[in-house]
Order: C-alpha cells, then structure tokens, then sequence
C-alpha cells in the first residue's frame, strides 16, 4: 500500500537526513575539522546586542567593547591603571588661573589701581614661606590683559519650573565693562593658588571684587538679578587647566586617510553638537575650547579645574572625512533624505565604523554576531588573530554550552560554577575583582537614620563574611568604602566593620533604643521598624535582602521588606527620595570624582545622592579631589573621604564582586622576536586581573600547548 | 469538483466579503489596544542607562523629543501606523527600518518553520494511525504516554536537557543558525553544519506540536473505523490496509485541511522561547528581545503582524472549511 509507505519512509528518510549532518560538525577538540581557519579567529558572545557602533554615541557595553577594538582615544590605561599614550605619543598639562583687578581692595593698607604694580609685587616677593614660595616658583609668566568690553547672554533660573521640578532656565542678556585682568601660566595645576597669593594681595583680594560694579542686565525684568549674574560673567578668579596632546604621527584610518589634529577637533565638536544627541556631552562640557596648534598638536583648555576630564579622552577618535558636513550632506541626498535634518546619528557610519583601531569593520547581524578584521597597518603592529568575532547569545547556559562545543573562546563563569570550571583541566582560567559594589543605604532624611550610631549598629549587625559565602559562593570580597578597591584610591588601611550583634545591641543603647517587654526595640514609645527595598529581577540583592531582615529581627527591629519592579523602584522610591533602607549597587568607573553620588548638592529629586548624604569636611574633600592634577595629592584626598564615609556608615557596603573567565587552553600569547623566531608564551594577567590587555598578541593553536618551564 | 463549484455561489461570496470586514474592523481594534498596552506599561523608553551616574535629566527630554514620546498620545498612534505603512517606522534600538529588520528575521524563522512543520506532520500521521489501528496495544500506551507527557511538560525544560546532554558528551555545538567560524569552511560542510543546527530546536518546536496532532489524529481515525462504511468496506472483502489508507484515512483527514490555515500565526509566536534559547535569529527571539528593550515599534509591530496572521489564517481556514464540508455555512 502506497500510503503507507509513504507514510512511514517520509519520516525515516527526514530524521536521516538531518541526523548525518552530525558528523560534519567540527567539535572542541577539533576545531580546525573541515576549517583550518578557525584558528585564527577569536570568537567572543555576549548577552545583548551592541546599539550604536560610534564612540561618542553609544552607552551601552557591548556597543563600547567593538568601539574599542575599531576605534582608538587619544589615552588609555596601562597595566597599573594609570594613563598611557595612544594616538596621543604624550600630553602635558599646565594651568592658565586668571584674575581681575580689584580696584577697591586694599593691600598693606593703600589700593592699587596700576596692574604692572600687582604683577611686580607677585614676582618680586621675597617671603618665607615655603609654601608660598613653591607656588610662586610655579609661575611661568603673567600677562596683563587690558580692560575689555562687550555683551553676552547668561542663563538663569526662571519663575517656572519643568516637570521635575528644576527651575526652567530663561536668557538675560548683559553688557560688560571689565578691568584689567592677570592671566597667570601655572608650570603645574595648582588649585591653591589664589588661596596662597592672598598672603600678598590680602585677604579680601579676591572676595571683595565688585563685579556687580561692571556688569549691567539689559533684559528687562531681570536687574534684580544683577548679584548672582555678575559673578558668572565676571569671575574675580578662574582656573584653566590646559592640556597640550602631541599625537602620534604616521596613524591611519582603516580607510588609509592619515589621523591628525582635525579629527580630535571634529570629535569633540560632534559631541557638543546637540543635535548629534550624544550622552558623552556632560563629560566635555567643561571643556573651554579646543584648539588645533598644528596637524600633530591639539591644545585643550578647560573651564574650570576638573581632573576627570582627562580620562574622557580615552574616547575613539572619529573619522572627520568621513562625518564632516559635506559627507553628511551626500549621504542624505544618496538616501533621499533632508540634509537640514541629517545627523551623525543617522549615518550610516554607525553600523559599519571607521576607525584608526587594531580591527576594522566587516559585518553587523542584529542580534547575531558582529565581525571585525585585523588591520594590517595598525599603529602598534597588526594583532596576531584574523579576525574578532563578537556574537549575541542571550542566554547564559547557551553562552556555556557554545564554549564546550568550541564555537565560543571565552566564557565568563557564573559564581556558583567557578569551584568547578577551575578546576577543569581542559581550559585556562583568570579572575579578579569587578568595578562596582553592593550595598544597603539608609535614608538619612528620615530622623530614624539620623543618628550615625544607628547606621553603625545596623551595619554590625549583618555578617557580611556569609553573605560572601553562601550568597556569592565565595566570589566577592569586603568593601570599606565607595572607591575601585584595585586602584590606590581605596584605602585599604581602613578595616571593615566587625559583625558583632552584640556590639550593635550596646551602640542602639547608647542611641536610646531600649529593648522592651516584647524584645523589641523602642525608644520613647516608639518601636524600631523600617522598611528595606530592593528592585525584582535579581536573586542576590533578594537573598540579602532576606539576610538583612533576619539579622535586624534577631536585636529587636521590626524590619518589613518590599520588591519592587525596577521603573517603579526608581521613579516612586529612589529619585524621590521615598524609602527607608534600599538594596543597589553601584558600577563605578575607575576616576575618584564621588561628587554626584556623594555632594550634599546632589540630594534632590533625580539626583544621585538619595541617601540625602551631607558632610562639609567630604564636600571639600570630594571638590578638592576632583580638581587635584597631582596623582599622589588626589590619592591621599581620596583616602581622608574614604576614611570619613567608613566613619559616617551611610552604607553598609557589602561587598565588591569577583569575576572569573575561562579561556580556550590552546589560546596563547605568540610573540615574534627580533630574529625571526616565534615565541609562544602562556596569557598571564596584568597586576589588576586584566588578562586580555595583550589581546592582540593572542593566537589560538592546532593542539594544547607546552610550555618551557622558565 | 462538483462540490467546489457548488460552493461558489453568491452565498459564499457574500460570506467572503462580510468576514473580510469583520477581520478588517478587529485588526483595528487589535492595533488600538496592542499599542495601548505598550505605551500604558509602567516605565520609560531610553537609551541611556539609568544606572550610569553620568546621567542627566536633560538628556531624557531630547531622546523624548526625538522619538515623539512627547506628544499626545493620539497623535504619537497616528505617527506609528503611518510610519510602519510607509516603511518609515525605524527600531529605537538601532535605528533600523522595522519593515527591513522583520523581513530578514522572517526567512530565519521560516526555516525553523518549514523543518518542524514537517517533522509535526510527518510524524503525527503515522503515530496516530498506527495508534487508533492497534488501539490498545502496547504501542498505542506508549504513544499516549508520551504524548502527555509532551503536552504537560514545556518544551524549554527538553530544550536544556538536551543540549546539555549533546554539548557535554559530544562537545560539539548545538547553537544558533550555523557553527560560528565555519564562514571559510568549504560549500558540503557548511550545508551539513546548518542542518546540523537545525535539528534539535526543530524537532524541539515540533515536540508539541507531535504530542497533540497525533491525539488528534487519533481520535479523527477512531472515530472514522467505527463508521459504517468502514465495515461495509470491511464486509466487501478488502485489504485491511485499503479499508484503512482509503476509506478511513480520507474521511479522517478532512478537519485537518482546515489545520493548515491555522499554524500560520505560529509563525511568530510559536518559537519564543525555542529561538531565544537556542539564539535563533528569528523572530520570536526579536520580539522577545524588543520587550526587554523597551523597543515599543518592534513590539507594535509584531504584534500587528501576528494579529494579521492570525485574521489571515482563520479566514483561510473558514473558507477551506466551507470548500471541503459543504455543510458548514456561517
């Protein structure tokens, strides 16, 4: 019968057709199976798709990982964190600080109204001080610049308000007749300067300086306003930290057009152009202007002393032939579309980028894998792998089980796999610390956290050490405060606290909270009771929330818990302010600069400090290390605000995580030395635990490797 | 053929028409709520991420501005359809055409389509019939067993398990559409390498799809063998075989004629989980993906798409029901 045949061969012939295509398939071992090239590729996944391949557009992590490989800054990290050059060969930096005659002052008891004889006093001072005398030994020269007028438009608060509740910002126009103005070269950035020349030009110098007395508002409705906009338009004093990058020379595009001064100039321009949309813009907007000296120079001068700022330039350095207007222009026409309205966002450029990088663009699947080849003609020599591939694999299991078939190179081991996965004979394997912790903060707008004793007890009270071992099986270490704990800046001097519930018990007595019939905790009449938050969607924060809740049950506070759904957690709870006590993290970048987190400035709505943290002294500190140019100065400001944030307890931190990478065995570092000869080496890790920093020198081989034992 | 002809008339015409604007008015309904759903959902849209401490407030009202969301909510539905009608509507994740993005994830999924579609059907038949002929033999226990067993247990739970068991015994890989790095392997191994990774997520999706076709088929067939014809057939002296591949399997076969215009919409949202699990670059896994992301015109518009297959498919399945059992008229 036909049909039943048919009926039975159908699918006998279907599954034998799909079966033997197993054993076309190349497998771990053999992974050059019916594909020799295979070793020369590296093959890297990731959890999502990249966003937006452009350096100054992208915000996302896996956008940034191609950007890096495609794209080169100006500076970046070597092995101990600290900045090297890229296509900056070198940099220097020095200050320009400017200040205004001030007429009305007096100094030794007479005003001096004749600039040059200010500009005499400063250069012939004959002081003991030592500290004096080093700043005036930093002067390189001082330029008088006559008085000047003109008009501008300022920006001020407005009667109205958006919806976040920021003033709405309304235009005043002024006009100005300065005084004569000292622009004084600083050799290094000093930002104690005017604070020590004040011994010289006294006191008030400075603080006295009428700027109200050469500013007029012009706009009508605004003259009452004339104190606060007079300042802005002529400040008494200004720092100007300049830094002059000497680029390399020789650098090309992966189109072959040579990199210069232009393209620095165009990428920051593009940044600050609004229409581009860029989220670097508040990173640059400090910067004064930016100046092409000549085709390997650029000079950048800032408004105000910000030692983040330079960091920023790690940044990929865009194509400006590429993206310049007339570019734009052609490729708007080519698609059909207004060139008015055509932006760097738009272009093309975006999905297939240019850069001067070790490895150039070849292809984007959303969603599937993105291609890079190696660039022959890379500044540093040409990486050693073919080609870089980054694939999206949503799913974390799919990510492991990839990495077993030999599909994927690398894999980043979950915590609880890591006993595991270590001690596996059949790959390679690096771990170090990540840039980010976990903590609980306390709401120190309400009257409950108040007291720094409370915060302290709390903090006491949960064993952080268990949290480490059963939550993060072991993959996470104590923190003390809100610095990288791998870089200098973290002191490691400063001890965690002690889990001592008895401890916490004695310092909530000391506060007042007495235990009661119940065995609870009250003061005044009034039980110990909060609520603990945390976001959904993540099962560590989950469990320590748990933790948490029973530690402070078990001294007599009643502790309710809640999860919230991240939108909701952030928009009714932490950018209003709304909470008790909440579970976050933060992910930090290596620079120091805490203002935003930790200023007492920036406790409103939406703003980052919602713990509502204000200290004078960490103010100061937190000021003082963001305009500090001297590593050694900001590194010991670092460890004063580190000291003084353990003390205040505004967290409870928790601990920073552990990461750990398993890598291919036959992955190695092949070296080619001067003779010819190739080296084949074992990938080691730099000091802070980045074992891919010598990427482009890895190559996969055929079969495992021995080494020499050296 | 005489049946087809019959079957149209100015009845069946009018039928047409009137079910066509009935689906034309749900569509319409369906792309109200689909994009009321989305917009209404807790949360806001963004590129940026709102962990990162450089984050400002200002930068939210531009992308706000930039996608619309600032406008009535009326007008930013206006702005959507017209947009995706005239190939405009571009994905807030990377600023793609949706229509182009759609398109190419569609002849991924179809594969995986076409392969467990074949597998579903080819298998189900004969599972069935031999299960309703030999009804409660030890075959037809097994069957069932398993069947529930498929139908009770998700597919994702056989999904982990067996890759897990195939990477880890044969280290080999199972994932996506091909091996990645094969690009340079010769033409043969590459072909066998994209049927290699289409067999465990096809005949993962078609598991179901197995387990309640072949019930069904079950119960069509026994309820065809105890027919009276079947034993007039009987009674004339035929071949079990023919009594059973012609005169019941025929008879049996008509309501799954109707079937075909209903596994159309499976073309979407059949193969979530099944993509996302095995990366699959289909369309399932951009759906997916786009909820996660928050990209509200890749969402709307699968929706709406689904919604426009699920409408097409029912009323080819209305028509070809009414062509095959003239008896039905709605």
């Amino acid at each position: 019968m036909l049909i039943k045949r048919v009926l039975i061969l159908l699918p006998v012939l279907i599954f034998f057709i799909l079966l033997q295509s197993f054993f076309w398939v190349p497998t771990y071992d053999e992974q050059a199976r019916g594909n020799p090239h295979r070793l020369e590729e590296y093959i890297t996944a990731s959890i999502g798709d990249a966003k937006i391949l452009n350096p100054i557009l992208n915000a996302d992590n896996a956008s940034s990982t191609i950007a890096d490989q495609v794209f080169d800054g100006l500076i970046d990290r070597d092995e101990d964190l600290r900045f090297r050059g890229r296509l900056a060969e070198s940099w220097y930096i020095f200050e320009e600080a400017y200040f205004y005659l001030n007429p009305k002052a007096l100094i030794n008891g007479q005003t001096i109204t004749d600039p040059e004889n200010i500009k005499l006093k400063l250069l012939s001072y004959k002081g003991d001080s030592p500290s004096l005398k080093k700043t005036l030994l930093n002067i390189k020269n001082i330029e008088i610049i006559p008085p000047t007028k003109g008009e501008t438009i300022v920006q001020v608060p407005g009667p109205d308000t958006n919806e976040d509740g920021f003033p709405d910002p309304v235009n005043v126009e002024v006009s100005f007749k300065a005084p004569p103005r000292f622009k004084v070269t600083l050799k290094k950035v000093d930002q104690g300067f005017f604070e020590n020349i004040k011994s010289i030009l006294g006191n008030g110098y400075f603080k006295t300086f009428p700027a109200s007395d050469y500013v007029e508002v012009e706009s009508a409705g605004h003259q009452d306003k004339l104190s606060v906009i007079a300042p802005q338009v002529i400040p008494a004093v200004e720092h100007n930290p300049v830094i002059i990058f000497l680029l390399r020379k020789g650098v090309t595009f992966h189109d072959g057009h040579e990199f210069d001064a232009r393209d620095v100039e165009f990428t920051y321009q593009s940044i600050m152009d609004s229409e581009n949309l860029s989220p670097r813009i508040s990173d640059y907007e400090p910067v004064k202007s930016l100046e092409v000296m000549d085709n390997h120079t650029v000079k950048v001068v800032y408004k105000r002393l910000y030692q983040p700022a330079f960091g920023t330039w790690a940044m990929g350095m865009l194509p400006e032939h590429l993206l310049n207007k007339d570019a734009l222009r052609m490729e708007a026409e080519a698609k059909g579309e207004d060139p008015e309205t055509f932006s760097i966002r738009d272009s093309d450029f975006n999905r297939s980028p240019v850069g001067t990088g070790p490895f150039t663009f070849r292809e984007w699947k959303s969603d599937q894998y993105i291609v890079l080849d190696r660039y022959k003609d890379y500044w540093e020599g040409a990486p050693n792998y073919k080609s870089y591939t980054f694939r999206i694999v949503p799913d974390l299991l799919t990510q492991e089980m990839e990495f077993y078939g030999g599909a994927i190179d690398s894999y980043g081991v979950q915590p609880h796999q890591v006993e595991r996965l270590k001690n596996d004979p059949a790959y390679q394997n690096f771990s170090g610390l990540s840039f980010g912790y976990t903590y609980i903060g306390y709401n120190m707008r309400r009257d409950l956290f108040k007291d720094k004793k409370v915060r302290r007890a709390l903090g006491m009270a949960i064993d952080v050490d268990k949290i480490i071992k059963y939550v993060m099986y072991d993959q996470a270490e104590k923190i003390t405060g809100p610095f990288v704990k791998q870089t200098d800046y973290y002191d490691k001097d400063i001890q965690p606290l002690p889990y001592d519930p008895e401890g916490a018990l004695k310092l909530l007595q000391e506060a007042g909270w007495q235990r009661n019939g119940e065995g609870k905790l009250e003061k005044d009449g009034k039980v110990l009771a909060f609520t603990l938050i945390t976001n959904s969607g993540n099962d560590l924060r989950k469990s320590i929330l748990a933790i948490a809740q029973d530690a402070w049950k078990k001294i007599g506070i009643d502790v309710k818990t809640d999860i919230v759904e991240w939108t909701v957690f952030l928009g009714k709870h932490v950018n209003t302010g709304d909470f008790d006590a909440l579970i976050l993290g933060w992910s930090m970048g290596i620079d120091p600069d805490l203002y935003q987190i930790w200023h007492s400035s920036q406790t409103n709505k939406m703003q980052l400090n919602f713990v509502g943290f204000k200290n004078n002294e960490a103010d100061d500190l937190i000021i003082k290390i963001r305009q500090e140019y001297d590593y050694d100065k900001q590194v010991a400001y670092c460890h004063q605000l580190h000291r003084i944030i353990a003390d205040e307890q505004p967290y409870t931190f928790l601990y920073v995580g552990k990461w750990t990478a398993v890598l291919d065995k036959k992955i190695v570092l092949k070296e080619v030395l001067p003779s010819g000869e190739e080296k084949i080496k074992k990938i080691t890790p730099t000091k802070t635990g980045n074992y891919s920093f010598h990427f482009n020198k890895w190559i996969k081989l055929a079969e495992n490797p021995v080494f020499d034992t050296e | 053929m005489r049946n087809f002809i019959e079957c149209i008339n100015l009845n069946m015409f009018f039928f047409t028409i009137r079910s066509f604007f009935q689906k034309l008015v749900t569509l319409l309904f369906i792309s109200i709520i689909s994009f009321l759903v989305v917009y209404l959902a807790p949360g806001e849209p963004s590129q940026i991420d709102p962990l990162n401490p450089k984050f400002t407030p200002d930068d939210l009202v531009k992308f706000r501005q930039e996608f619309n969301l600032d406008k009535p909510l009326h007008v930013q539905y206006y702005l959507f359809y017209k947009n995706l009608f005239i190939g405009e509507l571009k994905s807030w994740k990377d600023n793609q055409p949706v229509l182009g993005k759609i398109h190419e994830r569609f002849l991924n999924s179809l594969w995986l389509f076409i392969v467990g579609t074949l597998i579903t059907w080819c298998l189900s038949f004969p599972v069935g019939i031999g299960a309703a002929i030999k009804r409660g033999s030890v075959f037809d226990r097994t069957t069932t067993f398993f069947a529930y067993v498929l139908i009770s247990i998700p597919s994702f739970f056989f999904a982990y398990i067996i890759i897990i068991f195939v990477v880890q015994t044969f280290n080999i890989p199972v994932i996506g559409m091909q091996t990645f790095g094969m690009a340079q392997a010769g033409e043969l191994y590459r072909a066998m390498d994209r049927i290699w990774h289409l067999v465990i997520p096809s005949i993962l999706g078609a598991l179901g799809g197995i387990a309640l076709l072949s019930r069904y088929v079950r119960a069509q067939m026994l309820e065809v063998i105890h027919q009276d014809y079947i034993r007039t057939a009987r009674a004339k002296g035929l071949s079990s075989d023919r009594v059973y591949y012609r005169h019941g399997l025929r008879n049996a076969l008509l309501p799954f004629v109707t079937m075909f215009g209903l596994i159309l919409p499976g073309l979407i949202g059949g193969s979530v989980i099944i993509e996302s699990i095995f990366a699959w670059p289909g369309m399932g896994r951009m759906g997916y993906e786009a909820i996660i992301a928050r990209d509200y015109p890749i969402i709307i518009a699968l929706n709406f798409i689904a919604a426009v297959l699920t409408l097409i498919g029912t009323f080819i399945s209305d028509l070809l029901y009414m062509v095959v059992d003239p008896r039905i008229r709605l």
